[in-house]
């Protein structure tokens, strides 16, 4: 059970727990690669970013020996452990002041990570696990990839949730509102109705009286076109005007029919016989 | 507002056309059953002339254009086995809703609940989402509206005083 690595003889008797380490990790390891655990170790945070994601867990478990294993940098090794708790920007660049150039990239987007809960300025993309701090960031992010998709546009306020479902609910409900609104106008009296409850029962009560009203008309007109029909059941009417009527309508409706295959659109024939009685409903 | 200018535009009820139509079918109606004066039949008759008007409602609307009016034909087109013409591309999407209502009672419990009474009125009602149904629901009110002068002038007109 020797480890290949030079100095763990030193530790292999204090800690029999790096054997498992340097068992797991059988690879060359290059600076990046232990910048890498480093930083890991003293974040002791999972990154799945960096490429040896499996062993990180192990990695930060054993945090003591990992940073022993890495085998020169045991003089910086207490001086990183004890600054663990400020700022984590200070531990990556001292940690790792030399290899910036080479594994650069990976360590920027560690750092980020890891300050992502102080300032938010560095932050990688779609840091979603972001607190409450930076909420209204969050909710740009969010909702900046949402136009193209589809025109509605949506704008989550402070405090308003910003899931998908959320948003698409909000959406939903303001376009029946504004929908209701545009109800609201075509409904005389309705304008001043607070409330979508009572609004929506104005309009209820709006459209059964109209139906109840073509009800009524429709009755009215059976009783005239009846009458009309079988002159001697309504004696009231004067039978003369009324017998005449209906073959007045029938005639001029074919009239209206080729006037209206010319696209002329006032009628004429409701004057002629209704003599100014129909005045032109708007 | 954008929408409420649309439904505006789009919404041009047309009653010349209906009291065309209206008028057609009554003449229809009156030629059709000359001798028929009991009672009971008059009230066949009324029901008659309210399907004869909704029907040319629903025509001088736009025909099928409008979900109300595609409702309402072919409510009418199945009362009475007579072949209402309307186009066959039917969009049966818009029918199939009971997944989403029963997702919409759960949502705004006082606001579902008049949107359901709302869809009862409303032809074809049962098949639309709310934001849709309200839609509908401008068009149709003018249009009844419309309806309901055209029909109080015929009456006024036709009846002697």
């Amino acid at each position: 059970m020797d480890p290949p690595l030079v100095n763990d003889s030193s530790f292999s008797a204090a800690n029999p727990s790096s054997y498992t380490l340097s068992e797991i990790w059988p690879f060359p390891v290059n600076d990046a690669v232990r910048s890498g655990l480093r930083l890991a170790v003293n974040s002791g945070r999972v990154f799945t970013r960096s490429e040896h994601s499996g062993n990180k867990d192990v990695s930060a478990a054993e945090e003591s020996t990992v940073t022993d294993l890495t085998a020169g940098w045991g003089a910086r090794k207490t001086r990183d452990l004890n600054s663990e708790d400020d700022s984590s920007k200070v531990v990556s660049s001292s940690s790792s002041g030399n290899e910036l150039k080479e594994s650069g990239d990976k360590k920027r987007k560690l750092c980020g990570s890891e300050s992502g809960n102080g300032d938010g300025s560095m932050r990688p993309e779609g840091e979603t696990s972001s607190g409450g701090g930076g909420g209204s960031k969050a909710t740009e992010q969010k909702n900046k990839p949402e136009p193209p998709k589809d025109y509605i546009h949506v704008r989550a306020r402070r405090g308003q949730a910003t899931d998908r479902h959320s948003l698409a609910e909000r959406a939903r409900r303001e376009k029946i509102s504004e929908k209701m609104t545009a109800l609201q106008d075509i409904i005389p009296g309705c304008n001043k109705i607070i409330g979508k409850a009572l609004v929506l029962d104005e309009i209820i009560n709006y459209i059964q009286s109209l139906q109840r009203q073509v009800e009524f008309l429709s009755m009215k007109l059976e009783v005239v076109n009846s009458g009309a029909s079988t002159g001697p059941t309504i004696g009231v009417f004067p039978s003369g005007d009324l017998g005449t009527l209906p073959i007045d309508v029938h005639r001029t409706i074919y009239e209206q029919q080729e006037a209206n295959e010319t696209r002329v659109s006032q009628p004429e024939w409701l004057h002629m016989q209704v003599d100014g009685n129909y005045n032109r409903t708007t | 507002m954008a929408s409420a200018d649309k439904l505006i535009n789009t919404d041009v009820p047309e009653k010349d056309v209906f009291a065309l139509h209206f008028l057609q079918s009554l003449s229809n109606l009156r030629t059709q059953n000359p001798l028929l004066n009991s009672p009971d039949k008059s009230i066949d008759r009324v029901k008659k002339i309210k399907n004869a008007a909704y029907v040319s409602m629903a025509r001088a609307a736009g025909g099928t254009s409008r979900l109300w009016s595609r409702a309402l034909l072919r409510r009418a087109a199945k009362d009475d086995n007579k072949s209402v013409r309307f186009s066959r591309r039917k969009r049966k999407v818009t029918w199939k809703i009971s997944s989403k209502r029963r997702r919409s009672n759960q949502r705004a419990p006082v606001v579902e609940e008049a949107a359901e009474r709302l869809r009862n009125l409303v032809p074809g009602g049962g098949g639309m989402e709310t934001s849709k149904l309200m839609e509908e629901t401008a068009h149709y009110i003018k249009c009844l509206s419309m309806q309901v002068k055209v029909m109080q002038c015929l009456v006024d007109g036709l009846s002697p005083n």
